[in-house]
């Protein structure tokens, strides 16, 4: 098979994967090796449905034994098979590399005759490519559940990041939509990868002798959204316990989007992205803006409102902490305030030393008030026009959404939620999620 | 010399201080401000100037010594950070950038370093804002700089930023390419730069004449815009933020972004060994690496 068949057969495969990130190590060159790591990551390019694209994402195989119900690649689907040698795929990730297309590897795989046997043809793949093209840049490896320690081991110290799919947001989900895998085959892997990158930092304390380092920049994992009954609660619950005990970089969420057609698997028609984006917006929340998962959702609303972004309802149901004066309030404050990034609250805390902020100012620091605007005064005074009311505010930032939708920024994915309470599988879900929930917590500890 | 502003016959004149477009040139002319205590309107370059009778305009002769001491006095009262600042600042295209320095500097100097936070005065935010908008361009050419391989095995990218940002790149390409020879050509702003794996310099031409591509690279850059086109998701198409986050600007330069029709074969303009001797190092008009 010509290797570009082979490589639209595997990166198609691949596509479904979300975490494409190259970030959370800084490596400098080394002379005479190919290569280096920003720890921000470098997006190269944006594929046609906006998502960044900084790695060559693609599997080694996408010949699987398993037979995942939502996966393109199980075993029972009928589509065409190809699997890289080696030396193809550490060859077509150079050859990338030299012409600034990408910032490295994202190897993910379906199961090559057993889980062992797959996770060697990948070390062997990345191998080359260290040793022998002498490259310096980023790889990020998924591991496959069921993999040894030994060889998870062996491809830890080659790579910079390692990430194993939980797949999906219980693991009763798991069992009845991913037969070959239970939440064991994930969970082990994935705590044995977390004991491996501690190890890494005992190491650099005590500054032993120099090893090899285990995945430097960390560990992700990736669940499908909407494929399963799980509310917004639920899956959030999981993610803070998930970056809690399993100490992780990243939770991505990955909207189901119906590849096969399952009695088991809801009928959806449309990719549930709306609800994907908030989920996201929540998880931001909780990695950078020190709110805590109980602070965004609740049981009684155990879904996220796809109208406002989670920051401005947060703020509505706390309005007695608003409106917040800008030269007054504490930074931890300033970053509660919707609209509000890290940076910019970094700017204002730094510029209000020098001189009281109007909100003029706050144009010059680069802060937008579009959404602020409802919950700050500057020097005791609101902005003009705003009306400090909580349902006059959520009824303005909602038909902002609304008017932003219709400009197809968000592209189909309000609609999705007005049509569809949901569906099939979905709708046992909400009801008893308190029983889930007890369910879940002791799954991941 | 007396105080131009106290010259009667200039009471309503708006003076302009000419340079030559060089940095050094740009910094002499701040230097002049200052040794006179004059105020001038903006510092432009000669070259681009837009006459008014209400205007006057005094050229101002380069001195890198004068150059020297300013560069000095910056980097004493507010740090080598702000030198750098000031030095991306100059290579921006905006129109703005000899005024907004000079006032960045008036300021800045007077009140000495802790005026770099005070980011809402009109004179540090103006800079501020040209300096973002460098810091981005900056960030776009190591997003969407595409090299090509040569069949002198040099790779070699066209670009075309909206600052002059070549200087402020190539120490990332280097440090990264490291054993790989390249050159990166800024149609924009006629400016090359050239990395021999030994070293790297700038070479100022309007044209840059370069061997074909080898066929090695015709089948890379298939297998690219494949990957490209397969890795989206049909379901999630997104023009809006594709373009936001990928302004159109950029398309020209990235192969990927070929519509399908126009694919395949896409000549370069050839001249066989002049590439090689740029290479080599015998360069028309070697410059100064800019930052040290
Ligand atoms: S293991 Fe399951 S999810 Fe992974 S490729 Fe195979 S079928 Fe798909």
């Amino acid at each position: 098979m010509e290797l570009l068949d082979k490589l639209t057969i595997l990166a198609d495969a691949a596509k479904y994967d979300v975490a494409c990130t190259s970030s959370g190590v800084n490596r400098a060159a080394v002379n005479g090796k190919l290569g280096s790591t920003t720890s921000a990551g470098i997006c190269h390019t944006f594929s046609a449905d906006g998502r960044c694209i900084t790695l060559l994402k693609v599997l080694m195989s996408n010949a699987c034994s398993y037979d995942c119900t939502y996966c393109v690649n199980r075993r029972s689907n009928d589509v065409p098979r190809a699997t890289f040698t080696p030396r193809e795929l550490a060859e077509l990730t150079i050859g990338f590399y030299r012409r600034n297309y990408i910032e490295g590897l994202f190897l993910s795989s379906g199961v090559l005759r057993n889980p062992d046997y797959t996770t060697e043809q990948m070390c062997e793949a990345i191998r080359l490519l260290r040793d022998d093209y002498g490259f310096n840049g980023y790889i990020h490896a998924k591991a496959i559940p069921g993999t040894s320690e030994q060889l998870l081991t062996r491809l830890g110290v080659l790579v910079d990041r390692m990430s194993l799919n939980i797949e999906l947001p219980s693991e009763t989900s798991l069992r009845l939509l991913a037969p070959d895998k239970s939440g064991q085959s994930v969970l082990a892997p994935m705590r044995f990868v977390r004991d491996g990158i501690k190890e890494n930092i005992q190491d650099k304390t005590t500054s032993i002798v120099k090893r090899a380092r285990f995945a430097p920049a960390g560990q992700s994992t990736q669940m499908i959204v909407g494929a399963s009954p799980e509310s917004d609660f639920q899956i959030l619950n999981l993610s803070a316990s998930l970056y809690r005990t399993l100490e992780l970089k990243r939770v991505f969420f990955s909207a189901y989007l119906p590849v096969n057609t399952d009695p088991l698997l809801p009928l959806v028609t449309k990719a549930p992205l709306l609800r994907e984006h908030r989920l996201y917006q929540a998880d931001w929340l909780m990695r950078f803006y020190h709110f805590d998962v109980n602070e965004i959702i609740d049981e009684s609303n155990p879904f996220l409102d796809p109208l406002i972004d989670p920051k401005c309802n947060w703020a509505l149901n706390h309005i007695d902490l608003f409106p917040a004066e800008i030269n007054r309030v504490p930074y931890e404050m300033l970053l509660r305030i919707p609209g509000i990034g890290v940076k910019g609250a970094g700017r204002i805390v730094k510029a209000r030393r020098e001189r009281s902020l109007r909100f003029e100012d706050l144009k010059r620091l680069n802060v937008s008030t579009k959404r602020a605007r409802y919950f700050i005064t500057c020097n005791g005074s609101f902005a003009e026009g705003v009306l400090f009311d909580p349902a006059s505010i959520y009824d303005n930032l909602a038909d902002e959404a609304r008017s932003r939708h219709c400009k197809g920024v968000l592209d189909g994915q309000l609609s999705l939620f007005e049509e569809s309470a949901p569906v099939g599988l979905m709708s046992a879900s909400a009801a008893d999620s308190s029983a889930q929930r007890r369910e879940l917590v002791p799954w991941i500890n | 010399m007396d105080k131009l502003s106290s010259n009667p016959l200039l009471t309503d004149a708006r003076l302009t201080c000419l340079y030559d477009g060089s940095f050094e040139g740009l910094l002499s002319a701040v230097f002049w401000a200052f040794e006179h205590k004059e105020d001038p309107c903006d510092i432009a370059v000669e070259t681009n100037l837009q006459y008014s009778l209400d205007q006057l305009f005094l050229p101002i002769d380069t001195d890198v010594e004068k150059a020297e001491r300013v560069k000095a006095g910056i980097i004493r009262s507010l740090g080598y950070q702000a030198y750098k600042d000031v030095r991306c600042v100059f290579l921006s295209d905006d129109e703005r950038k000899g005024r907004v320095i000079l006032r960045f500097l008036q300021y800045s100097l007077k009140r000495g370093a802790g005026s770099r936070s005070d980011l809402a005065e009109p004179k540090i935010a103006d800079f501020d804002d040209v300096l973002r908008k460098v810091n981005r361009e900056i960030h776009y050419q190591l997003q969407f700089i595409r090299f090509s391989r040569l069949q002198n095995g040099v790779f070699f990218a066209k670009i075309h930023p909206k600052a002059n940002v070549v200087p402020l790149i190539m120490g990332h390409f280097v440090a990264r390419l490291n054993v790989q020879p390249f050159m990166i050509f800024d149609e924009n702003h006629a400016l090359t730069g050239v990395y021999d794996c030994k070293r790297w310099w700038l070479v100022a031409a309007d044209t840059v004449s370069v061997p074909d591509a080898t066929a090695e690279q015709d089948d890379y850059q298939a297998l690219w815009q494949t990957f490209y086109d397969t890795i989206a998701i049909e379901e999630r198409s997104n023009p809006t933020c594709r373009r936001n986050f990928m302004p159109k600007r950029f398309w020209g330069d990235l192969c990927e972004m070929v519509p399908q029709e126009l694919r395949k074969s896409r000549p370069q303009t050839a001249t066989p060994t002049a590439c090689a001797r740029l290479v080599g190092g015998q360069s028309r008009k070697s410059l100064r690496s800019p930052l040290n």
